[in-house]
């Protein structure tokens, strides 16, 4: 856009090319705004809940604004370009040094402008810090963020049931969520572009924040599924690092939360399964509800000490059953996707700490039969 | 060892490759420092051509992780510690003493120390390749990931040494300008009459001073976590990883302004050259540089508006933010007021500096977006904040350094860069950078992160993608028509002193200039001294056709040369080889140093043939 609008061809009369241009300029503009802008996936032009939506509205504004200061003085630049450019036999300009009422004016006007900026975002920062108070109570959940997927602990997810999940994070539509953030290793940043801006997760401080998923924003049936993904870089599998929001009717997370529970291994395969998973995983593989506190921080010292075999956090299998995601959201759970996996996570996610640290896959690819892979998938997906 | 070292006698010769290693005359310093940039801005353009190549498609896998974060960590350390401000460093040294009527800067030889420095800091930087211990945790570097156990290898210790060498380097090169500038100017010359270059180049200065030694506290402190067991950012030992933030964007963003302010400084000059008026409301100009260069100390943490500093500080540093656009916007329109009612001239040095205006304004534009707290919490560490820094950094600042490339480069040289390949250079960059970088404002409102070396196909993203990396690939051949125009200049004719009739008194000497600059300090009659004393001339029917006539160089004491900087150097560079190999290493670079030193002091004033 600015490569046609600067070009500097002499062009008609005055009025007529100052219309052009900014006609021109309004145009460019608009055509670039159809094709740049997008509502897909993590796009932040389409907003689900009411803080993102306040975030949008802010945005929106100051967009409008910055394309009418863009091409007011673009336009007077381009102007002043093609004006006075230099004609043979042009004498000396007026040797103008400066014009202080100009330069107070034009020092006050944008002063005003970007001070209404200013106060108008300080207000909504603050609108912003705390759900409103007549809603309803809101759900409280902590997010914990590791080398490379998110933890997911609901304190109390209904009836005093304590939930601990992983990458996929499930909550109630039309309900304000309480969002504790913290890392166990490094920094990362915690964000869902179409419920709310993101809000980084650092080790040792607590970062609080909510959202909320409205039903007459969301355009799609229940449940649904919205895209989230670590924004501070963090490491080797930053760019992997990502999370999926499943928002759902009350009732339905209900049933979700109450149906949390291990794996039943009902088929013999599936018992066999169960019986491998608790000799090879378990070290750092909880999956037999919420971990134990205890057992957390040992795995968190083991990871922080370093060396070839050590536990490391990792994500809670206890309802991997009912995911849709495998590896931190990077793709769908099938069979097929999770016997990659299990043969070897380094092709499918570089850098996890599963290949680097578990015994199982010192030597490269899985020690494991194709038959007792698939007696894990039998349990972990509970396949009768 | 004093008596030993004071008794070498200063080498004498300009002649030769030894000539280059022991000058102290700034203007060769300016070439070395120009070259040394430039090479390293190939080197930093290829870095992002890896970068640009990788994200051109969805799931691509050209490069894995490793090798991208790599990457993008050495592409911008390189473009702003190696290249931006190593450029401007080379135009204060150049355009410095010849603008204020010196004959050189006030500590000749400080200037050729801080540059070996700066070279043997760079040349440690990007020995980390050839070890392949490549620094991977970002420009800012974001402790607690640059802490053992997340970065088990040397790169952050090359990353962290690296950047302490050449910023000693950055500050005795500062605290040298500041000193010049105060001191130096020819009579006549009061502090409201200097270009707009000297006080940008003095407020940079000031700033760099004032910078540095943050940075260098948090960096000596991520040295010592990693190798001394110390743990200031270490949070599970009670360190603090946000601390490194603090420290980093308190230095950051002077920063910025640091890589800005000197370009805003070369526009200044070009614009009223080829407007044929003086510049619109100098005052004005230079009070908004002063204020930016205070309140540059008070915007820090809108870098980290998503840290969780909470709504006060957040709203603090939204309005100070805010704020801080008024003073560029002055700047701006007061640029637009020099060419109003001008006779513009195009110029290739003029269509950049006019480039600069036209990009920077898209910069400062996204720059107020930014300030914006609850909207940023959408747009920080997505493709739009990448879009911003490179609307500034490479439609400003690098547009702003060609700018000054092609208006000084017939003072530099005695010769003319070619007029038609500069278009070519010019429209293939202006409409590269556009198509590289503009689509990536959109990127980043449709959710793109930063720094991530793959995305799915499923965001939507490609396409944008594609375009950027094509426009890649157009700034790249833009670049090769400006080597192409400097390998043409071999056989252009030589040019007079004056060929812009510009205001400053650099035009009134010969050009290439004499080693000594000045015979005579010139007395400075305004603002736009050079114009007013041509047209004295004219009105008194006696025009100036030549430059000011050259006399015998041996009347004019000059600084001799000295091997003492290059030395010294070397032992600096040493003291940080060492800790990154053998701590021998270290305690050999710091005797050579301290021999160096006290060579330095115990030199003669002046080579042997010049004792009377």
């Amino acid at each position: 856009m600015q490569s046609s609008s600067k070009s500097n061809q002499p062009t008609g009369r005055r009025r007529s090319l100052k219309n052009r241009s900014v006609l021109f300029g309004l145009m460019a503009v608009l055509f670039l705004f159809a094709v740049g802008c997008s509502k897909d996936g993590q796009s932040t032009w389409e907003a689900f809940g009411p803080v993102a939506q306040k975030q949008l509205d802010l945005f929106n504004v100051i967009l409008w604004v910055m394309v009418a200061v863009f091409i007011m003085v673009e336009g007077v630049l381009v102007y002043a370009i093609v004006r006075y450019r230099r004609r043979p036999g042009d004498a000396k300009p007026p040797q103008i040094h400066g014009n202080t009422t100009l330069e107070i004016v034009l020092t006050i006007i944008p002063t005003i402008l970007v001070l209404g900026l200013g106060i108008w975002s300080v207000f909504t920062l603050f609108e912003l810090e705390n759900p409103p108070e007549d809603g309803p109570t809101p759900l409280q959940v902590n997010v914990t963020g590791h080398q490379w997927w998110f933890e997911f602990e609901y304190p109390d997810a209904g009836n005093g049931k304590k939930i601990i999940t992983a990458n996929e994070m499930r909550i109630p539509v039309d309900r304000p969520i309480l969002i504790s953030l913290e890392s166990d290793d490094v920094i990362h940043s915690f964000w869902v572009p179409k419920l709310a801006g993101k809000l980084d997760m650092i080790p040792t401080h607590i970062n609080e924040m909510w959202l909320q998923a409205s039903r007459d924003k969301l355009e799609e049936d229940l449940p649904a599924t919205l895209f989230g993904q670590c924004a501070e870089f963090c490491g080797l599998a930053h760019a992997l690092m990502r999370f999926r929001v499943t928002v759902m009717e009350q009732d339905d997370f209900d049933s979700w939360a109450a149906g949390y529970g291990p794996p039943p291994a009902i088929s013999d395969k599936a018992k066999k399964g169960k019986q491998l998973f608790a000799e090879n995983c378990t070290l750092c593989h909880t999956i037999d509800g919420p971990d134990d506190p205890a057992l957390s921080a040992s795995r968190l010292t083991g990871f922080l000490t370093g060396g070839d075999i050590t536990p490391v956090p990792a994500p809670n299998l206890t309802d991997l059953r009912t995911r849709q995601t495998l590896a931190a959201g990077i793709t769908d759970l099938t069979e097929s996707n999770l016997r990659a996996w299990l043969h070897n996570p380094e092709d499918i996610k570089p850098g996890n700490y599963m290949s680097e640290r578990a015994v199982l896959y010192q030597n490269g690819s899985a020690n494991l039969t194709d038959d007792e892979i698939d007696s894990l998938i039998g349990y972990l997906l509970d396949l009768r | 060892m004093a008596a030993i070292t004071g008794v070498i006698p200063r080498p004498t010769s300009y002649a030769g490759i030894w000539g280059w290693m022991t000058t102290v005359d700034h203007k060769r310093i300016a070439v070395l420092y120009g070259v040394t940039a430039f090479i390293l801005l190939l080197i930093g353009g290829l870095e992002a051509g890896v970068i640009r190549m990788q994200l051109a498609s969805a799931d691509n896998d050209l490069v894995g992780p490793g090798r991208f974060n790599q990457m993008f960590t050495m592409h911008a350390t390189t473009m702003v510690f190696m290249v931006i401000m190593p450029l401007s460093v080379s135009f204060f040294n150049f355009v410095i003493p010849l603008a204020i009527g010196a004959r050189d800067v006030a500590f000749p030889r400080l200037n050729a120390l801080s540059f070996w420095i700066f070279l043997f800091g760079a040349i440690l930087m990007n020995v980390s390749f050839l070890v392949n211990q490549v620094p991977d945790a970002g420009w800012f570097s974001y402790a607690n990931l640059t802490e053992k156990p997340f970065s088990v290898n040397r790169g952050l210790d090359f990353w962290a040494i690296g950047l302490l060498v050449m910023g000693t380097s950055s500050v005795a090169g500062a605290l040298n300008f500041v000193v010049t500038i105060i001191n130096l100017r020819a009579p006549g010359m009061s502090m409201m009459r200097m270009p707009v270059f000297v006080w940008m180049t003095l407020i940079t200065s000031i700033l760099l001073v004032l910078a540095f030694p943050v940075i260098t506290v948090g960096l000596i402190e991520l040295v010592m976590d990693r190798n001394f067991g110390t743990h200031f950012f270490i949070p599970t030992e009670g360190g603090d990883p946000v601390l490194w933030q603090h420290l980093f964007w308190v230095f950051g963003h002077p920063e910025v302004y640091i890589l800005i302010l000197p370009p805003m400084g070369i526009v200044s000059e070009v614009l009223p050259t080829f407007s044929r008026k003086p510049l619109f409301g100098y005052p004005f100009i230079v009070f908004s540089g002063i204020v930016i260069g205070i309140m540059g100390w008070a915007v820090w943490s809108h870098h980290m508006f998503t840290v969780g500093l909470g709504p006060v500080a957040n709203s603090v540093f939204t309005i100070t933010t805010m704020l801080i656009a008024v003073p560029t916007g002055v700047k701006i329109f007061n640029w637009i007021g020099t060419l109003w009612r001008g006779s513009i001239e195009f110029s290739t040095s003029m269509m950049f500096a006019l480039g600069f205006v036209a990009l920077f304004i898209v910069g400062g534009l996204s720059g107020i977006s930014h300030a914006v707290s609850p909207s940023d919490f959408q747009q920080q560490d997505t493709y739009y904040i990448v879009a911003h820094i490179h609307y500034v950094l490479f439609g400003g600042s690098i547009f702003g350094i060609f700018a000054g490339i092609y208006y000084w480069w017939p003072k530099i040289t005695g010769k003319m860069l070619n007029e038609t390949t500069g278009r070519l250079h010019f429209w293939l960059t202006f409409i590269g950078m556009n198509l590289t970088f503009f689509p990536m404002h959109f990127l980043g409102l449709n959710g793109m992160p930063r720094r991530i070396y793959t995305y799915s196909a499923e965001f939507g993203w490609e396409n944008l993608n594609q375009v950027a990396s094509i426009g890649y690939v157009v700034l790249f051949v833009g670049f090769l028509a400006f080597l192409f125009n400097v390998w043409q200049t071999r056989n252009s004719r030589k040019v007079g002193h004056d060929p812009w009739d510009a205001p400053g008194v650099e035009w009134s000497i010969s050009s290439p200039p004499p080693p000594y600059n000045f015979a005579e300090l010139p007395q400075i009659e305004g603002r736009d001294h050079y114009w007013i004393v041509k047209e004295n001339a004219e009105a008194a029917g006696t025009p100036i056709t030549g430059p000011e006539a050259l006399v015998d160089e041996s009347t004019i004491h000059m600084p001799s040369p000295s091997y003492w900087p290059i030395f010294t150097a070397v032992g600096v560079a040493l003291i940080g080889g060492g800790l990154l190999s053998h701590y021998a290493l270290s305690f050999v670079g710091g005797a050579i140093a301290m021999m160096g030193i006290v060579g330095w002091s115990n030199e003669p004033a002046a080579a042997p043939s010049e004792h009377h």
